[in-house]
C-alpha cells in the first residue's frame, strides 16, 4: 500500500490517539544519481587523514606575538622557548588553539550571518522557495554537495547545511577549551575543519539571498556602479550603511523604490554590505572599505547611518555621536548599548533620532529600517539645508592649528600598524606649509584612529591626513563590477580543460581586507600583471571595491579595461565576503564538470584533485580579520595556496613546506602503479609576503602543479621565470626543480636553461637532440595520474596502494 | 663618514611597536662593535636582506659592503635585483623570509649553500611588524643568534640596533662602522 506523505502533523482516522510526524520528506534518489562519498557532513575525525597528509608536507610555522598565555586564570604562564604552561599546553599548541580559536570567529561570523538571513527569507519567501541560480547553474552549491552530500532544491534544504555546520564549529570551539588538544598538528586539523564549514556559511547565505532577493545569477557583464568618496552627490540626503547583511539595506531601496523616490536619495555602502546592496539594485553606490569609515563618518557627508554586523567599528555610536550623525544598528551582534526600539511606532523612532533625543537606536526590524531610515534622512537633511555639520575642518586655520602643535614625538608613529611616517609629514608641513607628505599618507592609511590615542598633544591626526589630501579623496571616484555570484557550468566547461592542463596559467583569487603594505595602487599593480599574462583573476569584498577606486594613467579602473567573464584574462567579482564560496566552489566545479570526479560527500577526493591539477592561488595583500583567516585556511584544506601580504604574518601561522626534503614530496601515480617523488608544487599553502614584487613572483610560482602538462608547464615556467627576472633580477631559485622533460623549458630560454642545468646542476644532456637524459625528480608522462589518498589510489586502481 | 664612538649616547631601545608584544627575555641594544665580534666569532653567519633595500639606496650600499667583506647574502622582498645589478650573487633570491625563517627553524637545514646551519643571522631592510614575527618564530623554537640592524629596536631579536629612525645618519654610522671592522 503507497501513501502520498507530506511533511507536517497528521492523524489517520482508525487509529485512535496516534500521530505521525514527518520531519523531512526525502526527495526520489532518481534526481540525483550521483553516488554518495565516503565523507557526508563530516566530523572532526573523517577528514583528519587528509589534513595530516597535508601538514605533513605544508608544515605548521608559529610566530608567536606574545611570549605568555593568559587565556585561563591559571595563569598568566610563560611559555617561551616552548615551555609549558600551567595547563601543561606548549608554546606552539598554544598559537595553534589560537588560530583555531581565530577561524572559529571567522566562520561563526558568517554562519551566524547566514542562519540570521535564511531563518529571515525562510519567514518571508517560505521554505519552498526554489533555488534557481539561472540557466547556466546545475551544479548550484558545489560546497553543500560535497561536504554535506545533498544537493539543495529550496531555501528549506540550506537548513540541513547549515545545522552541520554550526553543530561542527561549536565543536572545534569546544576543543580550544583548556585541557583538550596537546597536538598542534591536531589543532590545525580543526582549524581546517571550521575554515572548511566557514565555505558552508558563506554558500548559504550567498545562495539564499540570491534566490530570495534576485541578485545576478552567474551573469557575466553585471553593471558597472560607482565606488569611492567622490561618488555621492551632496544634494541630496546620503544614507549610509555599513556591515555586511544586506537585509537591512535592501528595505530602504525598496522602500524608496515603493514612494518613487529613488533618485531623491542618495544610498551609499561601506565593506560588504554595499557590494550586496549594488547587487540589489544598481543605483546604489559603493563609498570604500571598511578603513573608509572614519573617513565618511567624519567628512559629515551622512545624513543617518546604518550599521549592522562583522567589519565594523567598534566606536561607531561614538564616531557617529561626534558629527551628529543619528545611527540604526540592526544587529544582535552589534547592539552598542543601544535602545531596542523595534517595537515604536515608526514617527516615534524617527522624532527621536531627528530631534537628537537619542543618538542612535537599535532596531531589528528590516521593514522599519527602511522606513526610518530616508525619513531621519530627509529630515536631518532639512535641518541642515544641505550644510552638513563638519568636514575634517571647518577653516584652513583649524587645520594649521592642528599640524603646528605636533612636536615630533613619534608617540603616533610607534603605534601606527604601518609604523607611517606621520612626524616627518608634520615637520615638512610646518616647515614648508607643503602638505603633500602627508597627503601621500592617506593612500595608506587605514585610519584606525590609534595615532590619535597615543597623540600628547590630542591632535586630529586622521582628519589632517584626510585634509591634506581633500581635493584627491573628494574627488575619488571608479567603477565596480557589480559581483555576479557564482561560476556558469558552461564557463566551468571550457576553461576547465586549459586550467587543468596548464594553458590557462592560473587562477588568482585576490580577496579579503584592506590593511595593504603600501600605498592602494599596488593591488592595482599587481592583479594587472596577471590580467595581461591572461591568468584568470577572480575578486571579491573590499580587495574589489579598491581595484574599483584605482585608476590608470587612462582614467580607467581594472573593471573597465577586462571582461567579467571566467576566463582567461577575465577579471570577475563574485561579490561580498559570503560569496567567496563561488570560488571555492568553481574550483570544486572544475573537478566535477570538467573531470567528472563525483562531488557528493566526497570532499578528500576533490580537495586532493584541486591540489594535484587547479592552479588556484588565494591572494590577500591586505589581510586583517578572522574572517579572511578563516576563510583562507578553509581555502588550505580544500588544497588551495593562499599568499598574504605582510601583516598577514600577524596571523601568527603559516603552512610553509621544505621544498628540500625529497621524501615530503610523494604522490601514488595511479597510472604507473607507483609510488614516486615530485616536486614541490606548489611548496606552500599559506605564506606572507614582504613587497609586491615578491607577490608577483610568488602568485606565479604557487600556480604550479604536479599535473601540469608539458605545454602547461612550459607556460607556467615561463611566466614564473619572466616574473623572477623582471622583479628580482635573477632566475628563481628553485626552477630545475620542475623540469621534468625539455618540453618543460620556456622555448626563448632553452638552450641557456639546458646550459645551467648542465653546468650547475649536473645534468646529462643530449645535445644533438636537445634532450635532458639524466637530472629531473621525475620523468613527464602524459597519463600521470596522482593522488595523496589511499582510497582515491585504491577507487581507481583497482588495488591496494603500493608502498 | 665618521665612526659612532663609544662614548656617544645612543636612543632608548623602545619597541618600535607600542603594543607588540609581551616578551620575557628582550633583546640586547648593540652597538657596532658588538655585531662586530658576533659576526667574526660565526661559523657560518649569512645577512638577510628585505624589501625595504628597494626604498632606501644607502641599505643596498652596506649590504653590498658586507658581501665585500665575505658575510653571504640571503636576498628577499625583490632586494636582490638592487644587489646583483652591483655583482653581489645572493646565495638565494626567490624565498620570502617566510620561507628562510621556516628553513632555518630546521636544524637538520644545511643552508642554501649546503655548508651546515647558519649560527648567526643578520637582518638588514626590512618592515618592522614582518621582520618582528619572524624573529619571534626563531627566538622560541631555534638556537640562531638574530642581530637586527634596521633602524628600529627588535624587541624578539636576540640582539638589536636601538631606535635610530629619528637619526637616521646616526644608523647609517653605525652600519658603517660595522662594515669597516669586520
Amino acid at each position: 500500500m503507497a501513501f502520498e506523505l507530506k511533511k507536517g502533523l497528521f492523524a489517520i482516522d482508525e487509529m485512535r490517539n496516534v500521530s505521525i510526524k514527518i520531519g523531512k520528506v526525502v526527495e526520489e534518489e532518481e534526481e540525483w544519481t550521483e553516488p554518495m562519498g565516503p565523507t557526508p557532513k563530516p566530523g572532526i575525525l573523517e577528514l583528519r587523514k587528509w589534513d595530516h597528509k597535508l601538514l605533513e608536507r605544508f608544515e605548521p610555522f608559529y610566530a608567536p606575538m606574545s611570549d605568555y598565555c593568559n587565556l585561563c586564570t591559571m595563569g598568566p604562564c610563560d611559555l617561551s622557548m616552548n615551555k609549558r604552561g600551567a595547563c601543561g599546553i606548549d608554546l606552539k599548541t598554544a598559537k595553534a588553539r589560537l588560530v583555531t580559536i581565530a577561524c572559529c570567529i571567522g566562520a561563526a561570523a558568517h554562519t551566524a550571518h547566514a542562519r540570521h538571513l535564511l531563518d529571515h527569507l525562510i519567514e518571508d519567501y517560505g521554505e519552498d522557495l526554489p533555488i534557481d541560480l539561472g540557466g547556466d547553474i546545475n551544479v548550484e552549491a558545489p560546497n553543500i554537495r560535497t561536504i554535506i552530500g545533498i544537493k539543495p532544491r529550496t531555501l528549506g534544504d540550506l537548513r540541513e547545511a547549515l545545522d552541520w555546520a554550526e553543530k561542527e564549529i561549536v565543536k572545534v570551539l569546544h576543543a580550544t577549551h583548556i585541557g583538550n588538544e596537546e597536538s598542534f598538528i591536531d589543532y590545525e586539523s580543526k582549524a581546517m575543519h571550521v575554515g572548511m564549514a566557514d565555505h558552508i556559511g558563506m554558500e548559504v547565505a550567498d545562495i539564499a539571498q540570491i534566490v530570495a532577493y534576485n541578485l545576478p545569477k552567474a551573469e557575466q557583464d553585471t553593471p558597472l556602479v560607482d565606488t569611492g568618496f567622490g561618488i555621492v552627490d551632496k544634494s541630496k540626503p546620503v544614507i549610509v550603511v555599513v556591515g555586511h547583511n544586506v537585509m537591512y539595506s535592501r528595505p530602504v531601496v525598496e522602500y524608496l523604490e515603493e514612494q518613487g523616490k529613488i533618485d531623491n536619495f542618495e544610498i551609499a555602502g561601506l565593506c560588504c554590505t554595499a557590494h550586496d546592496m549594488t547587487r540589489v539594485s544598481s543605483k546604489t553606490k559603493i563609498f570604500g572599505p571598511i578603513s573608509y569609515q572614519l573617513r565618511v563618518i567624519r567628512s559629515g557627508l551622512p545624513d543617518v547611518l546604518i550599521s549592522d554586523e562583522q567589519c565594523i567599528r567598534a566606536d561607531l555610536l561614538e564616531a557617529c555621536k561626534a558629527v551628529g550623525i543619528p545611527l540604526i544598528a540592526t544587529s544582535d551582534a552589534a547592539i552598542r548599548g543601544l535602545p531596542d526600539v523595534s517595537d515604536w511606532p515608526v514617527d516615534k523612532i524617527v522624532d527621536a533620532l531627528v530631534s537628537g533625543k537619542l543618538p542612535g537606536v537599535f532596531l531589528s526590524d528590516p521593514e522599519k529600517v527602511g522606513q526610518v531610515a530616508p525619513l531621519v534622512a530627509e529630515a536631518v537633511f532639512k535641518k541642515h539645508g544641505g550644510e552638513r555639520k563638519y568636514r575634517f575642518f571647518e577653516t584652513d586655520e583649524d587645520l594649521w592649528g592642528e599640524i603646528n602643535k605636533c612636536t615630533q614625538c613619534m608617540s603616533c608613529v610607534f603605534t601606527c600598524p604601518h609604523n607611517l611616517r606621520i612626524d616627518q609629514g608634520m615637520a615638512h608641513a610646518q616647515k614648508t606649509k607643503d602638505l603633500s607628505k602627508l597627503g601621500y599618507l592617506e593612500e595608506q592609511c587605514l585610519a584606525c584612529g590609534k595615532c590619535e590615542q597615543a597623540c600628547p598633544k590630542n591632535i586630529k591626526i586622521i582628519n589632517v591626513i584626510m585634509a591634506s589630501n581633500f581635493e584627491k579623496l573628494y574627488n575619488k571616484s571608479g567603477k565596480t563590477r557589480v559581483g555576479r555570484g557564482p561560476i556558469q557550468d558552461t564557463e566551468v566547461r571550457n576553461v576547465g580543460q586549459p586550467i587543468v592542463m596548464g594553458q590557462i596559467p592560473g587562477i588568482i583569487a585576490a580577496v579579503g581586507c584592506i590593511n595593504f603594505p603600501d600605498e592602494m595602487q599596488s593591488i592595482r599593480e599587481i592583479l594587472e600583471e596577471f590580467l595581461k599574462r591572461r591568468y584568470i583573476v577572480v575578486t571579491s569584498g573590499c580587495h574589489a571595491m579598491d581595484i574599483g577606486m584605482l585608476k590608470d594613467e587612462d582614467g580607467q579602473t581594472l573593471f573597465e579595461k577586462y571582461p567579467g567573464i571566467f576566463d582567461a584574462g577575465g577579471l570577475v567579482n563574485t561579490g561580498s565576503c559570503v560569496s567567496n564560496s563561488h570560488i571555492s566552489g568553481v574550483a570544486m566545479k572544475v573537478a566535477s564538470i570538467f573531470a567528472m570526479r563525483p562531488l557528493r560527500g566526497n570532499y578528500a577526493e576533490i580537495a586532493d584533485y584541486i591540489l594535484n591539477r587547479v592552479g588556484a592561488v588565494g591572494f590577500s595583500w591586505g589581510p586583517y580579520s578572522h574572517k579572511a583567516a578563516s576563510i583562507a585556511t578553509g581555502f588550505n584544506r580544500l588544497g588551495v595556496p593562499v599568499v598574504v601580504g605582510p601583516h598577514g604574518a600577524k596571523y601568527r601561522r603559516a603552512y610553509i613546506g621544505r621544498y628540500y626534503k625529497p621524501e615530503k614530496w610523494w604522490v601514488y601515480d595511479i597510472k604507473s602503479r607507483k609510488k614516486m617523488n615530485i616536486e614541490p608544487a606548489p611548496d606552500s599553502l599559506l605564506v606572507a609576503v614582504e613587497t609586491k614584487e615578491e607577490a608577483i613572483v610568488q602568485l606565479a610560482r604557487l600556480a604550479l602543479r604536479p599535473n601540469d602538462t608539458s605545454q602547461g608547464r612550459q607556460i607556467k615556467l615561463t611566466h614564473y621565470l619572466e616574473l623572477s627576472q623582471k622583479y628580482l633580477g635573477t632566475l628563481p631559485d628553485d626552477w630545475p626543480l620542475y623540469v621534468r622533460s625539455e618540453a618543460d623549458l620556456p622555448l626563448k630560454l632553452k638552450d641557456q636553461l639546458l646550459q645551467i642545468l648542465e653546468s650547475d646542476y649536473g645534468w646529462k644532456i643530449d645535445w644533438d637532440k636537445k634532450k635532458i637524459l639524466e637530472g629531473p625528480i621525475r620523468p613527464f608522462d602524459a597519463g600521470f595520474n596522482p593522488t595523496l589518498v589511499e582510497e582515491v589510489y585504491e577507487k581507481y586502481a583497482g588495488e591496494k596502494p603500493p608502498q | 663618514m665618521m665612526a659612532v664612538k663609544k662614548e656617544d649616547k645612543y636612543p632608548a631601545a623602545r619597541r618600535y611597536q607600542v603594543a607588540d608584544i609581551q616578551v620575557s627575555r628582550e633583546a640586547t641594544a648593540v652597538k657596532p662593535n658588538v655585531v662586530v665580534n658576533l659576526v667574526k666569532k660565526a661559523k657560518h653567519p649569512v645577512l638577510v636582506t628585505g624589501g625595504q633595500l628597494l626604498k632606501d639606496p644607502k641599505l643596498v650600499d652596506f649590504a653590498v659592503k658586507f658581501h665585500e667583506k665575505g658575510v653571504p647574502i640571503i636576498a628577499t622582498g625583490g632586494s636582490s635585483k638592487a644587489l646583483i645589478e652591483r655583482g653581489v650573487k645572493p646565495q638565494s633570491a626567490v624565498f620570502p623570509l617566510h620561507y628562510v625563517t621556516q628553513f632555518m627553524l630546521d636544524e637538520e637545514w644545511q643552508g642554501f649553500d649546503g655548508k651546515g646551519p647558519y649560527d648567526v643571522v643578520l637582518f638588514l631592510g626590512f618592515l618592522p611588524y614582518y621582520l618582528s614575527r619572524m624573529l619571534s618564530a626563531l627566538k622560541h623554537f631555534s638556537k640562531i643568534t638574530t642581530i637586527s640592524l634596521d633602524e628600529f629596536y627588535q624587541p624578539h631579536a636576540k640582539f638589536s640596533f636601538t631606535n635610530l629612525t629619528a637619526n637616521k645618519e646616526m644608523h647609517y654610522q653605525m652600519l658603517e662602522e660595522v662594515v669597516n671592522n669586520l
